[in-house]
């Protein structure tokens, strides 16, 4: 006698996990506007390239006499898979069973995701739609026995695979309790804004807890996380969302020990754009649009702008010199005079962590007017959390480039600036412990109070430290590198770049201090 | 029909354009001043300034809606 029916109930048990939770399940799904999970992997991967891991993992139902009648399937769905011909791990729940909280052997899968990643070596996306643990245990029938003592820490994998390979994670649907930490345990996350929400515990724990009702797009729709921080980008839909994280994944390279992948680039490196000569007005008041120079110096439409909704005064994101990945970090003078906010030191801080984990060199356009001051950004802890940009600048290995554009200033600046970093300053560069503005009243503060016209006074002192603010003493005395032409930016910077790319193979591999989230 | 909304909070320092006036794409609408920083705002396109929600020294905040444009 033949293994037939085994092999027959392999085939019914595969085809019984594909059903998921049941066409009633599915249909529910979409007429929320939302795909299931499988459809989720279909759009991410190329055609025909999903390799899943555990298909049959799951509880089967038997009948009275013993025979299999159904089959509860895994709702997590891992496997491998090719994004543009580069193999991947992803994974995520299946929210048509059990709303995305895990099955027994659901957990199981979704945690082997960051192992699985750590493994190969090969990037992690992650499409989330589920919630956290219930009271209920994942068998729904009681909580379950907590693990032995002996057990690896959960977390431990997830920690390694943001120090080791690319992660990315989209929140797709609502997203509670574990999976809302593993989303934002990412180099890069992306909500949906039409369909995702992201709460650490949902309505009904809200108003249980602290009588507080909201619902869960007040609680924590895209308007709320897209601004402060929670995940770095907002998409319109879930296909947009996928075509974020190919994007990301196009600048990283798959682990740590390996170089960013170089695309071919057809923008000649010594391409001088004449806008850039007036980009910055002479009236120090005027603000102009750091976007329009980034745009304008790096490879044409390379730049991927990463948290571009917190943290405003600090622009951060990916970007090719020459077809080579480098990390593009620029102040936004028309937020907040650019200036260093809480919020935006975070940002920084991990922007520069991103770059120092896959050995990215990293590119600052300079704006910097010091930390923000007054008593909301006090209560904020503004000097901590920029004090952390500051000292993470200090601390990183990979090869800097930092154009001074306009002002650079008090402590602030010095996160723009890491070890050794390579300095072209444009002639609108201004530099110093703090702006004339703030600065004259306090040093000269008597002489001002004695004046006939203290405001004259005021003004007049302004006006001759500023005066004095000419760029050429700066190169002089070799402060910089270079006084440059702006419109020479990004040859410079190609011909920079040439310089340190061959310094990179040196510094792969595990970087000295990891990326938090 | 173009809203114009403010990227961030401050007080209007130069209103350039009334109700009624017909403006050209990238014309300067108003300037906002936020932390000692003079914010042009831009027509994004041709049109008339069908509305106009804002008035020099006004304290304004972010996502306020300002004017609005019909092409």
């Amino acid at each position: 006698m033949s293994w037939k029916p085994e092999v027959d109930e392999i085939k019914q048990r595969r085809a019984f996990a594909l059903g998921q939770g049941g066409p009633e399940a599915v249909a529910k799904q979409h007429g929320q506007n939302r795909l299931t999970i499988r459809e989720r992997v279909d759009q991410l991967l190329d055609p025909g390239s999903f390799e899943e891991l555990g298909p049959v993992a799951g509880t089967p139902v038997y009948n009275e006499a013993g025979e299999l009648v159904s089959y509860d399937p895994a709702n997590f769905i891992l496997g491998f898979g090719k994004v543009n011909g580069r193999r991947i791990i992803v994974g995520g729940e299946d929210f048509t069973m059990r709303g995305g909280s895990p099955s027994p052997a659901g957990l199981r899968k979704s945690v082997y995701a960051e192992d699985l990643a750590v493994q190969y070596k090969v990037p992690l996306i992650r499409l989330h739609e589920g919630s956290g643990g219930s009271v209920g245990g994942t068998s729904g029938q009681g909580p379950n026995l907590p693990g032995p003592v002996n057990a690896p820490s959960r977390f431990r994998s997830v920690a390694q695979a943001m120090a080791t390979v690319p992660v990315a994670t989209a929140a797709m649907g609502a997203v509670a309790g574990l999976p809302a930490g593993r989303l934002v345990a990412s180099h890069f996350s992306v909500m949906s804004k039409s369909t995702a929400q992201i709460i650490t515990a949902g309505p009904a724990v809200v108003e249980r807890a602290m009588g507080e009702k909201k619902t869960k797009d007040e609680l924590g729709g895209w308007k709320i996380h897209t601004k402060n921080g929670t995940v770095d980008n907002g998409a319109d839909d879930e296909s947009a969302c996928v075509e974020e994280i190919k994007r990301f994944l196009s600048y990283m390279p798959d682990n740590v020990n390996q170089l960013a992948p170089v695309v071919e680039c057809d923008d000649p490196t010594d391409r001088c754009e004449e806008s850039l000569l007036e980009v910055v007005p002479r009236d120090r008041r005027v603000a102009f649009e750091m976007r329009k120079i980034i745009h304008a110096v790096f490879d044409h439409g390379s730049f991927f702008e990463m948290g571009k909704g917190y943290g405003r005064s600090q622009i951060t994101g990916l970007a090719r010199l020459n077809g080579q990945t480098v990390g593009v970090w620029g102040n936004d003078c028309k937020f907040l005079a650019g200036s260093m906010t809480a919020d935006g030191a975070h940002k920084a801080r991990r922007f520069m962590e991103l770059c120092e984990t896959f050995s990215f060199p990293i590119v600052t356009l300079v704006d910097e007017p010091g930390f923000m001051i007054g008593s909301q950004a006090e209560r904020e802890a503004t000097i901590r959390h920029g004090t952390s940009a500051v000292l993470t600048a200090a601390m990183t290995t990979v090869p800097w480039a930092a154009v001074m554009v306009r002002r650079s200033f008090g402590v602030a600046q010095a996160a723009h600036y890491g070890p050794e970093t390579y300095v072209l300053a444009w002639p609108s560069a201004e530099s110093g412990p703090l702006p004339v503005e703030g600065g004259v009243a306090v040093a000269f503060r008597r002489q001002i109070e004695a004046a006939p016209d203290p405001d004259a006074k005021r003004r007049e002192l302004e006006e001759m430290l500023a005066a004095k603010q000419s760029p050429f003493p700066r190169a002089e005395a070799l402060s910089v590198h270079d006084l440059i032409d702006p419109r020479e930016t990004r040859p410079e910077l190609c011909k920079w770049l040439a310089r340190v790319q061959p310094l990179l193979p040196d510094l792969l591999g595990p970087s000295a201090f990891a990326i938090r989230p | 029909m173009t809203n114009i909304e403010l990227e961030t909070g401050g007080s209007v320092w130069k209103l350039l354009v009334a109700e009624g006036d017909a403006v050209e794409e990238g014309q300067t609408l108003f300037i906002l001043e936020v932390m000692k920083m003079e914010v042009p705002y831009e027509a994004p396109h041709a049109g008339t300034v069908a509305a106009l929600h804002i008035a020099e020294g006004d304290s304004v905040a972010e996502d306020d809606l300002a004017l609005v444009i019909q092409a």
